[in-house]
């Protein structure tokens, strides 16, 4: 039950979002993000979108990897 | 294989440091990294322990009863998560009460649950609140939802419950936490950070084989320096702040209220209920819901496995008579719990 749904906002109206994830549409609440945009990826939990998306998870890994080698430096 | 996971792989099986024991919390990190084979990848000096962070596993025996009698004493019509219609009650589960005529509908959202009792006013609905910080928002939102176009026939039975004091609960019971992704997406990073001071280090991670690696590879090094530590290895998800409209609403619906864990008894504080506002759409108090002390199967074992006392293999009905399709004890009911984890994948992983 915990497990969320990466998705792309496709639109959004009155606090109502529609979601493609791969392919599959639906509604979720966007009542919890402000300034959702089309074309924004987010979290979704429980019909509910919880967080922005801001990078893909190769981009993030290799920041969070830099940044332990940059702190082991210091 | 891209350079950061053999990056994070080299650090991972080069690590000959002193035994060093990593919770993962949730359950969606227990399933995956057992899918991924990570477990296999580990040097026999890391140990893995499937922590409490699922929270059908941590749903107690005496809320299934109280489902059940909303069920069969009091006529409504229960709507849940999947995961929980097979988890054993006292006498029974969900399932078996729908063989004595309880209606019982797996929803995929408390919304389907409020748009059920929209179309249906002759029906009473009550939706199973379980779930941590992640979930708890969107129960919320259901009764605002419910609120708004006057429904008299939506109520929600509560069992949501907050991560901070398990941690505190848990503290000793492993070296690092991999804390859950989602739960701080929500409730921020503070917590985490908090907890440095009380000498719990851990590091918050997503959920896919570069994230998952990477988080364990930042577990080794920060553990060779020898101090309390906290890094979100999840910061595409993750902000520090968390999400201030969820925790905004949470707050204005719920308040915090001690609550049972399976296996890890009452916790203080680590619970929520609904604000006094509310009461016409709490289901304990609508209908009366009788003070219901559940009983769980004496041999079943979740609790030491929750708190990575013993494996799932230690106990003695795991695989003979508790399995996925007739579950003694919650950890072995939902993919996410250790029990299932073990079951479906057991063969093929190193246990250590
Ligand atoms: S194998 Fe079954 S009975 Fe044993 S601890 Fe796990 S869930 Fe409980």
């Amino acid at each position: 039950m915990c497990v969320g749904l990466a998705a792309k906002v496709v639109s959004v109206k009155d606090g109502t979002a529609v979601i493609d994830a791969s392919g599959a549409k639906r509604d979720v609440s966007a009542e919890l993000l402000e300034d959702l945009e089309p074309g924004d990826y987010v979290m979704v939990h429980a019909g509910v979108a919880i967080a922005k998306i801001t990078s893909d998870d190769e981009t993030e890994s290799e920041g969070v990897m830099a940044g332990l080698a940059s702190h082991s430096r210091a | 294989m891209s350079d950061v996971i053999k990056n994070a792989r080299e650090i991972i099986q080069s690590y000959d440091g002193p035994k060093l024991r990593i919770m993962e919390v949730c359950g969606t990190h227990t399933h995956e990294i057992f899918k991924m084979g990570i477990r296999n990848l580990l040097p026999e000096n890391i140990d893995l322990i499937s922590g409490p962070g699922c929270p059908v596993c941590v749903t107690p025996v005496g809320f299934i009863d109280e489902a059940i009698y909303l069920a069969l004493e009091k006529g409504c019509v229960i709507t849940t998560f999947g995961d929980l219609i097979k988890v054993p009650g006292t006498k029974s589960s969900l399932a078996g009460a729908r063989s004595e005529g309880a209606d019982v509908r797996p929803v995929y959202s408390p919304d389907d649950a409020v748009e059920l009792a929209k179309e249906n006013p002759d029906m009473q609905v009550v939706f199973l609140a379980v779930g941590f910080e992640t979930t708890t928002p969107s129960a919320c939102l259901a009764v605002k939802k419910a609120q708004r176009l006057g429904l008299s026939n939506f109520s929600i039975l509560t069992a949501n419950k907050t991560m901070p004091s398990a941690y505190k609960k848990l503290a000793g019971s492993a070296d690092a936490f991999l804390f859950p992704g989602h739960v701080n997406a929500i409730a921020g990073n503070s917590v985490c950070k908090e907890l440095t001071s009380l000498g719990v280090s851990g590091v918050v991670a997503g959920f896919t084989a570069n994230e998952l690696m990477t988080a364990l590879a930042v577990i080794i090094e920060e553990s060779k320096k020898g101090k309390p530590f906290f890094v979100n290895c999840y910061p595409r998800v993750v902000k520090d702040e968390g999400n201030p409209a969820a925790q905004k609403l949470v707050e204005s619906v719920m308040e915090s209220c001690d609550t049972e864990w399976r296996g890890l008894g009452m916790i203080e504080k680590s619970g929520m209920k609904l604000r006094d506002e509310y009461a016409d759409f709490d289901a304990r108090k609508k209908y009366s819901v009788p003070d219901i002390q559940g009983k769980p199967n004496p041999a079943c074992r979740c609790g030491e496995v929750l708190q990575g006392n013993c494996k799932p293999t230690d106990c003695p009905l795991f695989g003979k008579v508790c399995d996925p399709i007739h579950p003694v004890g919650a950890c072995m009911v939902s993919d996410e719990g250790a029990c299932a984890a073990y079951y479906h994948y057991g063969p093929s992983i190193n246990l250590n």
